[in-house]
């Protein structure tokens, strides 16, 4: 059995403190970079650790001994992915930790509200009718993700506010509506394509650009830290809007903010790996279990746990059936669903 | 010094409150009473702009509200709501830190100093929960929950506190512990205080002034004394009381009288 209330062993009055906060997410930011490093040597071509490291460190300038087809590989094929997938992690553990402070409700995610799918959507739009365009598409995803993170907003809202139940129903609703509409984008495209496609839905993060993979790592460090300065109106709206009003919060206005930079988050890891599910309640939820649920805390360290989760899943997506490859979001969309469920129960 | 004058709420095209005035001032205690339904909620929601009123003035300290940001009014009033609905787990100390956001230096951003943490710590003790503070919310009593929720309140340091309820699902002990914290709370820092309760011996004990509301209408206004009359209280709830001293402090004390024993 999990434990769900963490315990709280510190000090009489003890609270989040700046001192703090940079200690745990320094900390957790040297894991990353471990992370990082140890999961660039695993793949199907083994590749010799310490040249690799060497190479790594210094981004392949000096002689460290590796074959010019080892450095492609490493540097080229694995590393890029590997950052992609950090960018793509921390961008969907950010949103979801967001959208949980903001809706009051530890079950919100962007996979399950459909704003993946809204985002999926989007992209596949740009792809099918402005192929040409490279932008088309995050911006294609962003106004996806967007206008589905309205109309759940919309649905879920009763009389009486709106209740986890009716949020996670009316993320259903959108989810199956908009699933229907990327059944309908792909019938427009030629069999070929389609393949890659589905592929790319369940989330795969092999197919980047070089521009999207800095658009993503962009919007999602400025994401974080926009997100991160509204944590207070956050840890408040996170205890009822009508508290949180009383209290000074400018309710409609993080509103719009959390939103919108929750939208483009969402939409720049979809637009450059398709939907990859669940990380925006895993990781946030284990982060809240461990740190608390200050959000001046939780926002920061949910982005690097959420890019440490994804790196990691991604190697286990190609490393397990290698050569061939699983996509990513069947990997945490297994870790993820159960802990749903138990979330739910315990709801 | 909060004043409402002539206040008129809609919803949609049914009024909640007509032409409701009121005025609080410094170091007194008013208390709204008046069947559900009444506007009491409503009419304490608009007083910190919750609610725009569809006609009527309210001015805090001489200017209009409308005029205040919404920190700037945070910091001058408090509301003190029914039980929170608490879904993520955060602690006594955390939750009372709560009530100094309207000070930070900007909105949002922003991290305690260490004054806000000595203000939450002495509202703690004010209200005797520092031993709970490091407890997780959803830990505690409904008492002592209740208690947290003022301490939130009393640690934005506002002059003026708003209580929609705040002794509703309490037990006898605690609900006169509530009303006398702010009660002291009003004699020591010249707080003014506005409770809507449904306890009408309550507000007869801790209250200088009563309003008597129904259906969105004032009834009466006054001193306890003034006020809570049984023909005045049979006009507003349709129940006879019997009204007398309370034989330690004096105060009106009713009781309704039910058909039944007549």
């Amino acid at each position: 059995m999990v434990t769900v209330i963490p315990k709280k062993t510190i000090s009489w009055g003890s609270h989040v403190t700046p001192g703090k906060t940079l200690v745990i997410c320094g900390a957790l930011f040297g894991l990353l970079l471990l992370v990082i490093v140890l999961m660039s040597l695993l793949g199907s071509e083994k590749l010799p650790a310490q040249a690799s490291v060497c190479a790594l460190l210094t981004l392949g300038k000096a002689g460290c001994g590796l074959t010019p087809d080892q450095s492609a590989i490493l540097l080229d094929i694995r590393l890029p992915r590997i950052l992609l997938g950090a960018a793509v992690g921390g961008s969907l553990a950010v949103a979801g930790a967001s959208y949980q402070s903001l809706l009051r409700n530890p079950l919100a995610e962007p996979y399950l509200l459909g704003i993946s799918n809204g985002a999926a959507v989007g992209t596949m739009i740009a792809l099918v009718f402005m192929g040409t365009h490279e932008w088309s598409r995050p911006l294609m995803a962003f106004s996806g993700a967007l206008i589905a993170t309205l109309l759940v907003y919309r649905l879920a809202q009763g009389r009486t506010g709106a209740t986890p139940e009716r949020l996670i129903l009316a993320g259903v609703i959108v989810t199956t509506f908009l699933s229907s509409a990327i059944v309908f984008v792909t019938t427009l495209m030629d069999a070929t394509r389609i393949r890659s496609f589905t592929f790319w839905l369940l989330g795969d993060l092999s197919g980047t650009t070089a521009k999207l993979l800095w658009l993503a790592l962009f919007i999602a460090v400025a994401g974080t830290i926009v997100l991160a300065a509204h944590a207070r109106s956050l840890n408040l709206l996170m205890l009822g809007e009508r508290d949180a009003f009383d209290l000074g919060v400018e309710v409609s206005r993080v509103r719009l903010v959390v939103f919108i930079v929750a939208s483009l988050l969402v939409g720049s890891s979809v637009a450059s790996s398709g939907s990859v599910g669940y990380v925006g309640l895993v990781v946030p939820h284990l982060v809240r279990l461990s740190l608390g649920s200050d959000n001046r805390i939780t926002v920061p360290a949910a982005a690097i746990c959420g890019a440490i989760f994804v790196v990691v899943a991604d190697t286990l997506a190609r490393t397990i059936i290698a050569p061939r490859e699983l996509p990513v979001g069947a990997i945490t969309a297994l870790i993820g669903a159960p802990l749903f469920v138990y979330l739910l129960r315990r709801h | 010094m909060l004043e409402a004058t002539n206040i008129t709420v809609k919803y949609g095209a049914r009024p909640a409150v007509s032409g409701v005035s009121l005025s609080l001032a410094p170091s007194e205690v008013t208390t709204i009473i008046g069947p559900n339904g009444a506007g009491k909620s409503t009419m304490l929601r608009t007083l910190n702009g919750g609610i725009a009123p569809a006609a009527g003035q309210i001015t805090l300290d001489g200017r209009s509200l409308n005029s205040y940001s919404r920190r700037a009014i945070a910091k001058r009033i408090a509301v003190v709501a029914q039980e929170a609905d608490l879904r993520f787990p955060v602690t006594v100390f955390e939750f009372v830190l709560g009530g100094r956001y309207a000070w930070a230096s900007s909105a949002g951003w922003g991290w305690e100093t260490s004054h806000d943490v000595e203000v939450a710590r002495q509202v703690l003790k004010e209200t005797q929960l520092e031993e709970l503070s490091d407890r997780l919310m959803t830990e505690l009593s409904g008492g002592e929950r209740q208690r947290a929720v003022l301490a939130r309140a009393l640690a934005t340091e506002a002059g003026i506190l708003l209580l929609d309820e705040p002794t509703a699902n309490l037990d006898l002990a605690h609900q006169a512990m509530i009303l006398s914290l702010v009660r002291k709370r009003c004699d020591s820092h010249g707080t003014s205080a506005l409770v809507v309760t449904h306890d009408i011996n309550l507000a007869a004990e801790f209250s200088n002034h009563v309003l008597l509301m129904k259906e969105g209408r004032s009834i009466a206004v006054g001193s306890p004394d003034e006020v809570l009359t049984p023909s005045l209280l049979k006009q507003v709830f349709a129940v006879d009381v019997l009204v007398d001293a309370h034989p330690v402090s004096g105060v009106p004390r009713i009781t309704p009288v039910h058909e039944a024993f007549r």
